[in-house]
């Protein structure tokens, strides 16, 4: 591929009053690559990943996605701000899956994922449900297209999420905790979706508590405290002899090596 | 009650009917009229529109801060004076939806901020603008609970209409005023009028019942 990475993030701050959630995160990510971050809640992990798509808009630093900045641009020297319009058309490019699901509560499972590309892309309406309908079917869920969300299990309507992301056609998807809101029995049929997302080839970046996932699945590491990034590592690396004491005592705390 | 002037309420029929007309027209004018401008107030209160909402933050500020009647005159003798020359039902229609549009905004604005900030966050993660996640996904699942907090301000309207009877147009509360003043039964004809009322505002409840309804 290009010479350009996926995904650069420099020297990204997010700070809530006078702390640093974030504190000057370095990121690189090429294509295809499986990125699962860890650590302790409030580590900053999730604000990293709503900085990536500025849902959450950073305090310093830059992201970069394919080498453009999804801030501005330079204009004659200087930096220009996106207008809004600009921001939500850099934001199509980037998937987001939420803890909650968040998915349209008024809406169908089959026009939570036809909607984007409808008013978004602006397809036809025929057009854009047959590619929610496609994208259902690779969630295993065409038996339930017609289901507003009350009416679906948390599995389900995390994975009417994940088509919802991929109707979009992303080059990158950041997964927020996917299955911390889910019962124990349902946390399988939404990994097995990521995974099989993931040997597509499909970059993504995955703040997760599933150790078990995280190192089968994952093809690089980091583990985050206190708004920095602790440690970047091939997960059997990361697993097998993690460098950082911090890193070492969160292990031991999700029983992911012995005590 | 042997005194009670069973007459008199017969005799006023014709006007009260003839005025509850006009407190009808009045008041469905001035509900399109306010329904509009106040959605289109709500929408841009929770928008990016910084200009525009500090004007609609004063005007909310304004309708809420003065009495009806003070902004019934208002219309009613100011408005001729900077060139507005508007007939009596018309003043009346202005000031009503004047009135009533400040607290639509409001209700509106409550309705869609009501909404959980992850709806909001996943229409944007999927690439629509804040004005397309106000439009597509806010404002539909907001209208259901508008419904009640509105139909109240309807009712609202259709009461504080009665006091266009000051700016002499004929309305219910006018038409009844009249009768009083021609047969002396203030008793029998204010009873009546309280019923014309209770009449007209349980029709809009149900209509509104059965929108809540409909909207579930």
């Amino acid at each position: 591929m290009s010479a350009v990475p996926l995904l650069h993030i420099h020297s990204l701050s997010k700070i809530f009053g006078q702390i640093p959630v974030v504190d000057r995160v370095e990121l690189t990510v090429t294509q295809g690559e499986i990125v699962m971050i860890v650590g302790p809640s409030g580590a900053g992990k999730s604000t990293l990943l709503r900085c990536v798509n500025r849902i959450e808009i950073p305090s310093e630093g830059e992201v970069l996605l394919e080498g453009v900045n999804m801030a501005g641009e330079q204009r004659n020297g200087k930096f220009a701000p996106d207008r809004p319009v600009v921001t939500a058309r850099k934001r199509r490019r980037i998937g987001m899956v939420f803890q909650r699901f968040n998915l349209f509560a008024h809406l169908t499972a089959l026009d939570n994922v036809a909607i984007g590309p409808r008013r978004v892309l602006g397809m036809k309406p025929s057009e854009a449900r047959a590619l929610a309908a496609e994208q259902l079917a690779r969630v295993k869920l065409s038996d339930h297209m017609t289901k507003r969300p009350t009416q679906l299990s948390g599995g389900q309507q995390q994975r009417v999420a994940i088509a919802r992301a991929m109707a979009m056609k992303p080059v990158l998807m950041l997964f927020d905790e996917p299955t911390s809101a889910l019962d124990p029995e349902l946390v399988g049929e939404v990994l097995e979706v990521i995974r099989a997302l993931a040997e597509e080839g499909m970059t993504m970046l995955v703040v997760t508590h599933e150790m078990q996932f995280c190192r089968e699945v994952g093809t690089r590491v980091l583990f985050m405290d206190s708004g920095r990034m602790l440690e970047d590592a091939p997960p059997r690396q990361f697993f097998g002899n993690p460098q950082h004491a911090r890193a070492k005592e969160f292990l031991r705390r999700v029983h992911a090596i012995p005590n | 009650m042997g005194s009670f002037d069973w007459g008199s309420i017969w005799y006023a029929v014709p006007y009260m009917l003839q005025g509850a007309v006009v407190t009808l027209e009045i008041s469905l004018c001035a509900m399109a009229v306010a329904t509009v401008i106040g959605l289109v107030m709500g929408l841009i209160s929770v928008s990016d529109l910084t200009a525009l909402k500090v004007v609609i933050r004063a005007y909310v500020y304004f309708v809420r801060g003065t009495p009806a009647l003070v902004q019934i005159f208002l219309v009613y003798f100011a408005l001729p004076k900077i060139g507005f020359e508007l007939t009596a039902f018309w003043s009346g229609v202005v000031a009503l939806a004047f009135n009533s549009a400040g607290f639509i905004s409001e209700i509106i604005r409550a309705g869609l901020q009501s909404i959980d900030a992850g709806q909001t966050e996943a229409a944007l993660s999927i690439g629509m603008t804040n004005r397309q996640s106000i439009v597509f996904i806010l404002l539909p699942q907001s209208l259901r609970r508008i419904t009640p907090p509105l139909t109240n301000e309807i009712i609202t309207l259709v009461k504080t209409s009665s006091l266009l009877s000051v700016i002499s147009i004929t309305e219910l509360t006018r038409s009844a005023q009249v009768i009083v003043a021609e047969r002396f039964v203030p008793f029998e004809l204010y009873a009546a009028l309280a019923v014309y009322y209770l009449v007209i505002i349980s029709v809009l409840s149900w209509c509104s019942e059965y929108l809540e309804k409909r909207l579930a």
